[in-house]
């Protein structure tokens, strides 16, 4: 009887203590072989599954997240959009270690918000190759905030991804290289003769003459697109009349994507997991982690309405049809226009590689200057006097055109107040977004990750910080830990924020109250912008120790070198009559690079050029450098040369050390100047990859050493082209090129 | 003579291997219904759903029946239909996008059997709202009381026409526009005002006219930017009934820039029409 007793009490306090609800989940992370195109590749599934399995807990919960590893690397779970406390932030080496193979990890977390959120890897590139999922966090019924005809409507997670058959890690190292592999696959390389042909040959070498390569909205080539996991699926539990709340987030690793309904209008009533005020319209754009929540409505009976999702690039699609029945297509996104692309491109960019707004004072993503490549908007890519014929035809179209009702941050207004603490002092920060599309170098300040300590913020002050991209791509920063207010005119009503989309040239402002301890990552949240180092910390003072991180300045070190590793390119081009080849290892700043030139007689020669260099500047178009240079060659009659000024040199053996740099000029003709120890001085001339057609590219060299090189590569795959080319040297040759 | 014989036997293969490699591997048929026409559905559906190798559409204008053929381990049937539907013809898994069913050719217009109408009373909300917004932007263009407002309002019905690109619309409210500067009754202007019109109304009519003489939108927004400017200067002193906003385009003009007025806070750009139609910004707000 008293055992009873016991137990009954027992369970009666620890019922109290444990009133709070907790939500246990289970992830099992392993490696998987996956076919998303026809191949079969490598992936990670957690719990056997592509998106991760989604998450679903009720405001006020205690979550209880058992992460076990079985890979054979670190792994690490990031709960986006979640106020946390830092040590379950997920970011290893900031928040906590990586979790080691074949262990468990337990993250345990009170949940304090409702909303669309999301969750991912925040290790290396494995958000790419499937780590990404929904993390949907409910309202409680008796929330003054719960609104009757949103928050009851029947609700769907979508989580948007894409799927490359390269391993990321290479899709990384090419970027880096400014591999145009990818360009070549989508069909936008906008080589010479695709400008002749367009009328754009004059934009193309206005383009070049500013050192800009082809223009594209985005970098990385994806052989297919996904919403939860699958190209085309189908919700056939709805039918006519049915509202549909789809909460969607975007967890792809370089796209935004388009987002259109074919059954009408869509009511977005909440952004980044904050409610908004319910706001019709035709299609939005959803950037790279951003979540909106869109309400739907399924017009007539027995058809299924299609949910469209377009990347930015427009390559391809993916689709979700709404309700049962015959599937009813909306009309896909044409085309973009590149070349009005590139000619606008030419417009705002500075000959010295800055942009310029004239004086448009550009924000919110209310201005879209792509808007030049859309034909939906600005008729289709045929000339205007072409049209004309068809002028009754284009009277009837050209009002739904200028109709189209795109969302923009400015439409986002909060239905409660959100302002911060009044007199909580101000922390003003600026920081300009910045990059060098050649190099893919992307930075803040001109500054990556590596080179810059943690921001130091204060408990208690509200932190205010002005955003300017000065660079060519739309970059979304993304705040960990915390919601800011973007300032978008609604007052006191300015909606909550923790993705921020920011175009080329546009200036915003956000704030935040720290409310927080510990260390938050603020970063661009394109996978492979924040693994070349645009990335930052902001860092509490005084900070509780965190019981994850034993040696906190060690591991910032390692958070550090992750955005700035070395990536390695090499070719060899194989010719009848020589070798050509270079190889080279570079980071944010630096370059080892050796170049080589091996004949197959004693009188060809063979020679290597080895420069270690660093890149000077905002644009890297300076690269002063030490070279090492060894020859061997025999010449016939001990015949001795002369460069242009008048220096001999005995090629036969040579051993030299030099000092040189290298300068990008217009038309990204590179001029280098180097001088040996002998006294010898060398200028020369070089471009490589002149793009003439869409897969031939042309190639010369010249300098003082009376050396000359003319060469044509037609690029045949990845890795491989066939060349020819005429060398002062070796003559003739014909060969197949290598690369890496 | 073995050479023959293996050179004969080369190109026996070579014929035989091309011959196969123009057929669809895996090839799996099948009749499916789609809705159409005449004969040129039917060169617009088979072109749709043909892919070199992979997939032949024949469409049937009298039975409506196609027998498409497709290699199965390539493609799908749902991936041919989808193709054809976006070329503007339902089938009865997919319905075209109304705008591809529009853009067809009257002839080929045909009946929409498989689609299911709107249900009616969402269709009666709808035109309930398209009614409301009606009514609104009625009553907005009823708002004219003085001579100037009226001239205004035809101002604005020119840039709207500019905004939409439309070169007979503008040329033909430029006409009005002509008109009503000719019976401007100079007298009923007050003071202030006067002494503007006389400045403006000579250049105000020079471009009235160009406008309405020409079809070329470009002559007609070269003209507008003036046009705009005097306009301006005429609002800023007698000021118009509702708030008016002077806009800007720094990139209009061949980057030189160009200004124009507008009833809404929202920019609507009539240098470029829809080809960058949100570009500018509001410089000034009159009231």
């Amino acid at each position: 009887m008293n055992k009873i007793y016991y137990l009954l009490v027992t369970l009666l306090i620890s019922t109290t203590i444990f009133s709070q609800n907790v939500v246990r989940y289970d992830l099992h992370v392993r490696d998987s072989i996956v076919n998303f195109s026809g191949k079969e590749k490598r992936a990670i599934a957690v719990n056997g599954q592509i998106p991760m399995p989604t998450l679903t807990f009720t405001e006020g919960d205690i979550a209880e997240i058992h992460v076990y590893n079985h890979l054979d690397e670190g792994t690490s779970l990031h709960w986006h959009g979640l106020y946390l406390p830092n040590k379950e932030d997920g970011v290893p080496y900031l928040t906590q270690m990586p979790i080691e193979p074949g262990t468990e990890h337990v993250y345990r977390f009170p949940i304090i918000q409702s909303g669309t959120h999301w969750y991912h890897s925040h290790s290396g590139l494995q958000e790419q190759i499937g780590m990404y999922g929904s993390l949907i966090l409910k309202k409680k019924v008796v929330d003054p905030a719960f609104r009757k005809g949103i928050d009851d409507v029947p609700q769907v997670p979508i989580i948007l991804s894409e799927w490359t058959d390269y391993k990321p890690e290479n899709v990384h190292r090419m970027l880096h290289n400014a591999s145009d592999w990818f360009a070549i696959k989508k069909g936008t390389t906008q080589s010479y003769a695709e400008a002749l042909k367009a009328g754009h040959f004059k934009t193309k070498l206005t383009n070049e003459w500013k050192r800009m390569l082809a223009m594209d909205v985005s970098d990385v080539y994806y052989d297919k697109f996904l919403i939860n996991g699958q190209n085309e699926s189908q919700l056939s539990q709805f039918k006519a009349g049915d509202k549909v709340r789809l909460r969607i987030s975007n967890g792809g690793a370089s796209s935004y994507f388009w987002l259109k309904y074919a059954g009408g209008k869509m009511t977005v009533v909440a952004n980044d997991g904050n409610d908004v005020e319910p706001v019709e319209v035709d299609r939005l754009i959803i950037g790279v982690s951003e979540t909106y929540d869109v309400i739907v409505t399924i017009p007539a009976e027995n058809t299924s309405y299609e949910f469209l999702a377009t990347p930015e690039d427009r390559t391809k699609s993916t689709s979700i049809y709404i309700g049962e029945g015959i599937k009813q297509l909306t009309t896909p996104m044409p085309k973009l226009k590149y070349f009005e692309g590139m000619k606008m491109m030419n417009n705002m960019m500075n000959m010295d590689g800055t942009m310029d707004d004239m004086g448009m004072d550009m924000s919110l993503q209310k201005i879209d200057m792509n808007t030049v490549m859309y034909p939906e908007i600005s008729g289709s890519a045929m000339k205007m006097d072409e049209d004309k014929d068809m002028d009754h035809s284009k009277h009837s179209m050209s009002s739904t055109k200028s109709d189209i009702v795109t969302l923009n941050y400015s439409m986002l207004k909060s239905p409660t107040k959100t302002t911060l603490p009044k007199d909580a002092p101000v922390r003003e920060l600026r920081f300009e977004l910045t990059g060098n599309m050649n190099r893919y170098v992307w930075s803040m300040d001109n500054v990556v990750l590596s080179e810059t300590d943690k921001i130091l913020i204060k408990k208690g002050e509200n932190v205010r910080i002005t955003l300017y991209n000065n660079s060519m791509m739309r970059h979304p920063m993304h705040l960990h830990g915390h919601d800011f207010r973007v300032l978008n005119g609604q007052g006191e009503f300015a909606p909550l924020k923790n993705v921020l989309d920011i175009m080329p040239m546009e200036m915003d402002v956000i704030e935040f109250e720290a409310n927080a301890d510990g260390d938050w990552f603020f970063h661009c949240h394109i996978l492979y912008h924040m693994m070349a180092g645009m990335n930052r910390v902001f860092s509490y003072e005084d900070s509780k120790p965190n019981p994850y991180l034993p040696n906190k300045a060690e591991a910032y070190k390692k958070l550090q070198a992750e955005s700035n590793q070395f990536h390695l390119m090499a070719e060899n081009d194989f010719a009848t009559n020589g070798n050509d080849g270079k190889a080279m290892l570079q980071n944010t700043r630096w370059s080892f690079g050796t170049e080589w030139r091996l004949g197959y007689h004693d009188d060809h020669g063979y020679e290597s050029e080895t420069h270690i260099g660093r890149y000077i500047g905002r644009n890297q178009w300076f690269m002063p450098f030490i070279g090492f240079d060894a020859r061997y060659r025999k010449l016939d009659h001990g015949e001795i040369e002369e460069n242009l000024f008048g220096q001999k040199s005995t090629k036969d053996k040579r051993i030299q050390a030099s000092l040189g740099f290298a300068y990008t000029l217009p038309m990204l003709v590179i001029f280098q100047a180097e001088a040996y120890h002998d006294g010898n001085v060398r200028l020369q001339l070089m471009r490589e990859d002149i793009p003439l057609s869409k897969r031939l590219r042309m190639a010369f060299m010249v300098n003082t050493d009376k050396e000359y090189m003319v060469g044509l590569k037609y690029i045949i795959g990845k890795n491989m082209g066939i060349t020819t080319h005429y060398d002062s040297d070796m003559g003739l040759g014909f060969g197949i090129n290598v690369n890496y | 003579m073995k050479s023959i014989k293996n050179i004969l036997m080369l190109t026996v293969m070579l014929v035989s291997f091309t011959s196969s490699y123009a057929q669809i591997k895996n090839a799996s048929t099948q009749e499916v219904k789609i809705y159409g026409n005449c004969g040129m559905c039917e060169k617009t559906i088979e072109k749709s759903g043909n892919l070199k190798n992979i997939s032949s559409v024949d469409w049937d204008k009298e039975t409506k029946m196609a027998t498409i053929t497709f290699d199965k381990k390539a493609t799908n049937k749902d991936d041919i239909l989808k193709r054809i539907a976006l070329s503007g013809y339902d089938s009865d898994f997919f319905l075209a996008p109304d705008a591809a069913y529009n853009k067809l050719p009257g002839c080929c217009q045909y009946e929409r059997e498989a689609k299911t109408p709107v249900k009616k009373q969402m269709k009666a909300n709808m035109e309930e709202k398209m009614k409301a917004n009606h009514d609104e932007m009625k009553s907005t263009e009823t708002q004219n009381i003085s001579q100037l407002e009226t001239i205004y309002e035809n101002y604005f019905a020119v840039k709207d026409a500019l905004v939409e690109t439309d070169g007979k619309e503008a040329s033909a409210k430029a006409k009005e526009l002509l008109t009503l500067l000719d019976v401007v009754k100079m007298g009923d202007l007050e003071m202030d005002v006067h002494m503007v019109w006389m400045k403006v109304m000579k250049d105000l009519k020079e471009d009235a006219t160009k406008i309405s003489q020409s079809n070329d939108i470009k002559k007609q927004r070269d003209a507008f930017d003036t046009l705009s400017e005097n306009i301006y200067k005429l609002i800023k002193v007698s000021k118009a009934e509702t708030t008016v906003y002077f806009q800007h385009c720094p990139m209009a003009n061949d980057g030189k820039g160009a200004n124009w007025l507008s009833k809404e806070n929202e920019v609507k750009n009539p240098y470029y029409g829809s080809k960058m139609l949100s570009c500018g910004k509001v410089v000034e707000t009159i009231k």
